[in-house]
């Protein structure tokens, strides 16, 4: 009987459905992704670029919901309030911190002379904010749904664009402000009309210097030259495992390691073909959720689905796994993945009871016997939130050197090179802390009373995690000449916490599935 | 303005981009786009500073060259400094050409009748096309970017005028088949073709052969002008999209020949082959594009794009992924079967938490999962929801935690809501991992950390943001109500410095959540002890929650309170919980807490508000005082609540001016009774209550007049005569100022100043008591004979109308004839109040008038008289 109803019910719900879909269909229209404003600063505006033609075009299409790019400094001034870094959170502000003012994604909407500029692509990185305001083919109240707008996406992609450019090896203001200079003369290049043409702009700027360079009919957008010189081809896999440790019975201890795997491929030649394998020993952890680069040309079904989602077994697919391609000039990340190891690399608990003016502490940590013991640096910070400067330290190593940062309230337990034969190591003692200093000291919201933490940090060279390596061999390279492949491993921890197991821990999810 | 140096320049750049609008406002504004075009040619300015120049006119036409002449010019004058560069590489010919685009196009100034845009056009396709354009045109080295860039300027133009190269579609794909620069060319030529199908399909008109045409587009002149006017539509607001409906101005009415399909689907196919060249985000757009040329389209199948997914589908670019869902979207079923629609979703899943991706895209990707055009979709697609096929296993990863950023704790937050919905809905127990106590967990934790004194209001803003979506979402599940409104009060005992937060949230959800949480936090205040430091808080909340309920409690609660309120804020605040609590129709002890405040407190608004109260409270009916308390309707959006009460009360207790809701009008003369009475017509226009209509006569020629009080009128309803009983103090006529007070059906008591009435001289007229019936005569006689000595006699000309003496006399006359001899003869005597009489003879009638002879005791009547008699025959 539920049968014949699901069957019926599903008969009925297509028909109704054909008239939903297509309803949706046309909500998935708009279709051109031009940019009316983009805009980088922070407490100023450091570069900025208005589109004129794109402007007319938005005028007439949102209809009386228009509303014009404002100056800079309005657009800043409401900007910086949406994102809550204007300095005056002491009262209650109705438009920021109503409950029904609620962002889930980086698409604001800034009240700007009474009217709201929809949509604003923003997001603040490495304290510069990012921001441009992609055109909308439509009238804008409602909203329409964002997933609608092609331009949200290319807004993004824009803004990551110029976030790479700005970051990639900056060291100080001064190459700060020279790309900055450099970013008019890019834009101009590589979105012209507010079309973004390329978001990687390192390569704009390369098309600008290699302009003589003649072209050939199937040069591709995404490489403006051709190499000369010695062929050769570097990969490197550099795998971060992170993970939160808890020691208690009902809670379960989560780790995960992310990998990234880099590229450069120095070849001659318009569009060499070049596949890159990636191995894993027999026993090592399968690669799940890869994502790659644009320039990998097919993919191996059993690739596209390896996933975290899926429960583990042994029928998971452990490669090799193949990624034939066609490299750009630059150096590109060829994938990520994510695996599960089966331990993590260093297990350990963390125990620390507040006593009055005190804390008394103690850790443990344990490195896996599977795990290469030979870092090039090993440490575990200890930090004390909320509290006073640390006035006095009683404390038992067995292992390592302890430093203490007084005014900084914290602990680095140098553990070096290389863990004991036991594999095992310890630290014991008591901090005293002085007075709260009445300034307005940073205030942690997590770490309050006993919940604590111990944060390792190390690195290791020459070894993954997952076992995942490229040698030589897994290299094939149809160009002239036979090209020198080096390639290159590493293990780093990132986000890698041991709680305070006598207190409560802030959990994820996945701990609680025991 | 002679040349300037680069130094000036850089100045007068810097200085407008500060502020353009200050700028142009100021002394060089003007100039300022005659002297850029002009320094673009000098020879002293390097060519970096000239780029710079042409930057700020790419950013700013609008404000250089206002208007489509001056944009005319400038484009011609950008034209004429590119034709005149020498033949050397040169980094101005890119920006030249992008400046002259925009030009034509920000000033409206682009059109077949634009001699700018004659000479740009087949500038522009010529250089796309790779010809030869002379020296002028750059050594070859610059000839592959600028075909680049005049592919872009021409995509620009079409965007404006969609159509304006439906005509170059056949040379377009002849380039891009040749060795042109693949992606403008691809992007130029995907665009054109898009808005060719749709203003073909818009006008029911074929492609006739559009696509196939040679090299050299038929006809001369490559401009199709006509299909831009026609596309010219499209530039339209559109809601919810363009086009407005598939069936319509969908593609589906074009019928494209077989021939012609086949070059569609051929041209198509050529744009996919090579897309694998273009830049991720430009493979986006063409993708975005060509899903839209046939979306819908007869006889062509989306197989086209199948190639292409596996591909796009591996990689981490969210502009790709978000293509697919555009295509996913359009064609649906036909593209995507079940199979790869939860592959897709898996990958959609998979980045919107992959590590190695920014917030943003995980941010992105997540709303991309609960917006997914499914096949079959079960819901409204307007709202967010949870895929059918996203099951619980899928969202494992996507649910929220605290250690999250608080944009992804609330876009994880919904997800986990609408997995909660699901849950109920099942009604599966037994399961190892419940949602719902996650939810709860989560929660509490936010509560927790918005609890912490001195934390940042951030985070108490997101735990009342995660309160308010949950409250959305599961607003029917008392299970998750309960004990999140027990949270609530909770954390209102350890924090009342939240109070605006709990009244934004109170304002702002259903009863589900806010009728408990009302009583909640009302028993969470009451029963505390009104006098800590917090009352400021507790008064704001008790604002908000206090109704009928209670009572004895709450102003147990408020009598303690007075005590401590020594501030004029918080008095305020305490008055403003007896507001509340006079609207809630408390009573009796509200009363006497109203007295005691005013006696007690020292400030004197504070008292003057308590006894305002109290007298509102005394003397005020309960909808009256709703009324008066409510919110007011002349100032709805006033900032300060203070302000807006106030504005309240001046629109409900004081008069408010207003338009006439009555007409006014003299109806026929009654001359009867004692005195003189006025005949008034009602016209009713506006509803209205307890009507008070005063009068006032002009220069106290009449003793005052008492007023006129109607209980109800009401447009449509007919309405009596009302009587208007006059007191002369000499019988003259005189004007009536009247006014209304009266109340609107919405309470509000309104006056109005009506139009002065008239009372003339014959309205005062009153006949004297019926003379003996046997001498009449004598009786009009001894009348007679008794004006003089001291009165006045006269002697004038009546003039008669066409009716004659007789239907004079009984048109006007009629009450006050005491001898008649018709039609000839008529003795007429009048009262005049207060004491006086008008005595006529009217004998001897001729054809056109009859002599009058008149007596009266009063010297002051004769004119008035003469110039009513005169003035009767008119009125006949």
């Amino acid at each position: 009987m539920r049968f014949f109803f699901n069957a019926y019910k599903n008969k009925f719900l297509k028909e109704v459905m054909v008239v939903f879909r297509r309803f949706f269909s046309l909500y998935l229209g708009i279709s051109e992704e031009k940019f009316r404003y983009v805009w980088v600063g922070f407490s100023t505006s450091l570069w900025r670029q208005r589109y004129p033609t794109v402007e007319k075009r938005a005028k007439v299409f949102n209809g009386a919901s228009y509303v014009p790019i404002p100056e800079d400094g309005p657009f800043l001034k409401a900007l910086l309030f949406e994102l809550r870094l204007l300095d005056d959170d002491e009262d209650f502000i109705e438009s920021r911190d109503s409950c029904s003012h609620i962002n889930k994604t980086s698409v604001y909407g800034l009240l700007i002379g009474g009217g709201e500029l929809w949509p604003v692509v923003a997001f603040l990185k490495n304290n510069m904010i990012y921001a441009c305001v992609p055109l909308v083919e439509q009238t804008l109240s409602p909203h329409p749904p964002l997933i609608s707008i092609s331009g949200i996406s290319q807004g993004f992609e824009l803004l990551f664009g110029v976030q790479d450019f700005l970051s990639l090896s900056q060291k100080n203001d001064t190459e700060l402000n020279t790309k900055l200079n450099q970013l008019p003369d890019l834009l101009l290049q590589a979105c012209p009309f507010g079309t973004l043409l390329d978001a990687n702009l390192q390569n704009s700027l390369d098309s600008i210097n290699f302009a003589s360079v003649t072209h050939s009919q199937k040069q591709p957008a995404w490489k403006v030259g051709t190499y000369k010189g010695k062929p050769q081809v570097s990969i490197s896999i550099t795998e971060k495992v992170k993970s939160m440790q808890y020691d208690k019975q009902d809670i379960a201890d989560t780790w995960q390691v992310v990998g990234t795997v880099t590229c450069k491929c120095d070849l001659e030649g318009i569009m060499p073909n070049v596949t890159i394998s990636l191995s894993l020993p027999t026993n090592g952890s399968p690669l799940q959720d890869i994502l790659v680069h644009p320039c990998v040309t097919s993919l191996d079904s059993a690739i596209l689905t390896s996933s975290s989602i899926d429960a583990m077994d042994d029928s998971a697919f452990s490669g090799p796994y193949k990624f034939p391609l066609t490299p750009p000039l630059e150096s590109f990340n060829l994938c990520y993945y994510t695996s599960q190891v089966p331990v993590p690399p260093i297990l350990g608990f963390y125990q620390m009871k507040e006593e009055e003016i005190q804390v008394k502490i103690t850790v443990n940590l344990k490195l896996h016997e599977s795990v290469k013991n030979n870092f090039e640096f090993c440490e575990a910070h200890i930090p004390f939130y909320n509290r006073g400067p640390i006035t006095h330290v009683d404390y038992k190593v067995s292992f390592g050197q302890l430093e203490v940062f007084r005014e900084k309230s914290s602990l680095v337990w140098i553990i070096g090179q290389k863990f004991p034969k036991s594999m095992e190591i310890n630290l014991s003692g008591t901090v005293t802390f002085g007075a709260k200093s009445h300034e307005k000291q940073s205030f942690d919201e997590i770490c309050i009373g006993g919940t604590a933490y111990l944060k390792l940090h190390f690195r290791i060279l020459d070894y993954t995690l997952t076992g995942c390596y490229a040698d030589q061999h897994s290299v094939q390279v149809f160009a002239s000449g036979k090209p020198k492949i080096s390639t290159h491993r590493k293990l780093i921890s990132s986000d890698y916490y041991i709680w305070n197991s006598k207190a409560p821990a802030p959990v994820t999810y996945g701990s609680l599935l025991l | 303005m002679g040349p300037l140096s680069r130094e000036t320049w850089a100045q007068r750049l810097g200085a407008f981009r500060a502020s353009p609008s200050a700028f142009m406002a100021g002394p060089e504004g003007e100039d300022l786009g005659r002297d850029l075009l002009s320094e673009l040619r000098s020879e002293k300015l390097s060519e970096q500073t000239k780029v710079s120049l042409l930057a700020l006119s790419l950013e700013y036409p609008a404000q250089l060259w206002p208007d489509a002449t001056a944009a005319e010019a400038a484009a011609t004058s950008l034209l004429d400094t590119l034709v005149l560069l020498p033949p050397r590489p040169s980094a101005l010919r890119r920006p030249l050409l992008l400046a002259a685009t925009t030009a034509l196009v920000a000033g409206d100034a682009l059109g077949p009748t634009s001699e700018a845009s004659r000479r740009l056009l087949p500038l522009l396709l010529g250089l796309a096309s790779g010809r030869d354009l002379g020296r002028g045109f750059g050594p070859a080295s610059e000839q592959r970017p600028l075909q680049a860039t005049a592919c872009e300027c021409l995509r620009e133009l079409e965007s404006c005028k969609p159509g304006l190269l439906g005509g170059c579609l056949g040379l377009l794909r002849g380039l891009l088949g040749q060795e042109g620069p693949v992606q403008p060319l691809s992007l130029l030529l995907a665009l054109a073709l898009r808005n060719t199908l749709v203003i073909r399909a818009r006008a029911r008109a074929g492609l006739q052969g559009l696509l196939m045409a040679g090299d050299t587009p038929s006809g001369g002149d490559p401009w199709n002008w006509a299909l831009a006017e026609e596309g010219d539509a499209r530039l339209q607001p559109q809601a919810p999209s363009w086009p407005a409906a598939e069936e319509e101005c969908g593609l589906a009415v074009l019928e494209p020949t077989p021939e012609e399909a086949r070059e569609l689907r051929a041209a198509v196919a050529q744009l996919l082959d090579t897309s694998y060249l273009l830049t991720p985000v430009a493979q986006a757009q063409l993708l975005w594009l060509l899903g839209w040329a046939l979306r819908g389209l007869r006889g062509q199948t989306p197989v086209l794009f199948k190639p292409q997914l596996v591909r796009l589908l591996g990689t981490a670019q969210l502009t790709l992924l978000h293509a697919v869902l555009a295509l996913k979207a359009a064609f649906g079923e036909a593209l995507f079967t079940a199979q790869d629609e939860a592959l897709l979703l898996r990958r959609l899943t998979v980045a919107a938490q992959h590590p190695a991706l920014p917030l943003p895209a995980h941010l992105f990707h997540l709303h991309c999962l609960l917006s997914f055009p499914e096949n079959w979709p079960l819901g409204p697609t307007a709202e967010e929801a949870a895929p059918l096929l996203l099951g619980p296993r899928l969202c494992r990863g996507l649910l929220p935690s605290l250690l999250h950023d608080p944009m992804a704790l609330l876009a994880r937050l919904h997800l986990l809501c609408l997995l909660c919905v699901e849950d109920e809905e099942k009604e599966e127990k037994g399961q190892d991992w419940s949602p719902r106590h996650y939810l709860e967990e989560l929660l509490a934790g936010l509560r927790q950390r918005a609890a912490l004194d001195g934390g940042p209001r951030a985070s108490a803003t997101l735990c009342f943001q995660a309160s308010h979506l949950v409250v959305q979402c599961l607003a029917t599940q008392p299970t998750v109500l309960t004990p999140l409104t027990h949270g609530l009060a909770r954390l209102y005992r350890a924090r009342p410095v939240l109070a605006p937060h709990f009244a934004d949230l109170l304002d702002r959800v259903g009863p589900e959540l806010g009728e408990p949480l009302r009583v909640a936090l009302r028993q969470e205040v009451v029963s505390g002890p009104g006098r800590d430091e917090a009352l400021r808080w507790h008064l704001q909340i008790l604002a908000e929650v206090a109704d009928g309920n209670a009572q004895s409690a709450t102003l147990g609660f408020l009598g303690a309170a007075a005590a401590h309120c020594t501030d004029w804020g918080l008095q305020q605040a305490l008055l403003r919980v007896c507001r509340a609590l006079l609207r809630a129709g408390v009573g009796g002890g509200l009363a006497d807490l109203l007295q005691a405040l005013a006696r007690q407190w020292e400030d004197p608004d504070g008292r003057d508000h308590a006894r305002l109260y109290y007298v509102l409270l005394a003397h005020l009916a309960g909808p009256k005082l709703g009324v008066a308390l409510g919110p007011s309707p002349a100032a709805p959006a006033l900032a300060s609540s203070l302000v807006a009460e106030n504005q309240g009360f001046a629109a409900v207790l004081m008069v408010q001016e207003a338009p006439a809701p009555v007409r006014l009008s003299v109806g026929p003369h009654r001359a009867a009774g004692p005195g003189p009475v006025l005949q008034l017509h009602v016209e009713v226009l506006e509803p209205a209550y307890s009507l008070e209509l005063r009068f006032r006569g002009e220069g106290q020629v009449y003793a005052p007049l008492g007023a006129v009080h109607v209980p109800c009128l009401c447009p449509g309803r007919p309405c009596r005569p009302l009587l208007l009983p006059l007191q002369p103090r000499r019988p003259a006529p005189t004007r009536l100022d009247v006014r209304a007070l009266y109340t609107t059906p919405t309470g509000l008591t309104c006056h109005a100043h009506l139009p002065p009435l008239p009372v003339n001289f014959a309205d005062l007229f009153l006949p004297f008591p019926p003379a003996p019936e046997g001498d009449k005569l004598g009786f009009f006689e001894e009348l007679w004979d008794s004006c003089l000595p001291k009165g006045a006699e006269s002697r004038l000309w009546c003039p008669l109308g066409p009716q004659g003496l007789e239907a004079l006399v009984s048109r006007h006359l009629e009450p006050f004839v005491v001898v008649a001899q018709p039609p000839t003869s008529y003795h007429v005597a009048i009262r005049l109040p207060p004491d006086s009489r008008l005595l006529l003879r009217l004998e001897a009638a001729q054809e056109d008038g009859v002599p009058v002879a008149l007596r009266t005791d009063d010297w002051a009547v004769l004119p008035l008289a003469g110039d009513y008699l005169r003035g009767l025959s008119a009125a006949v």
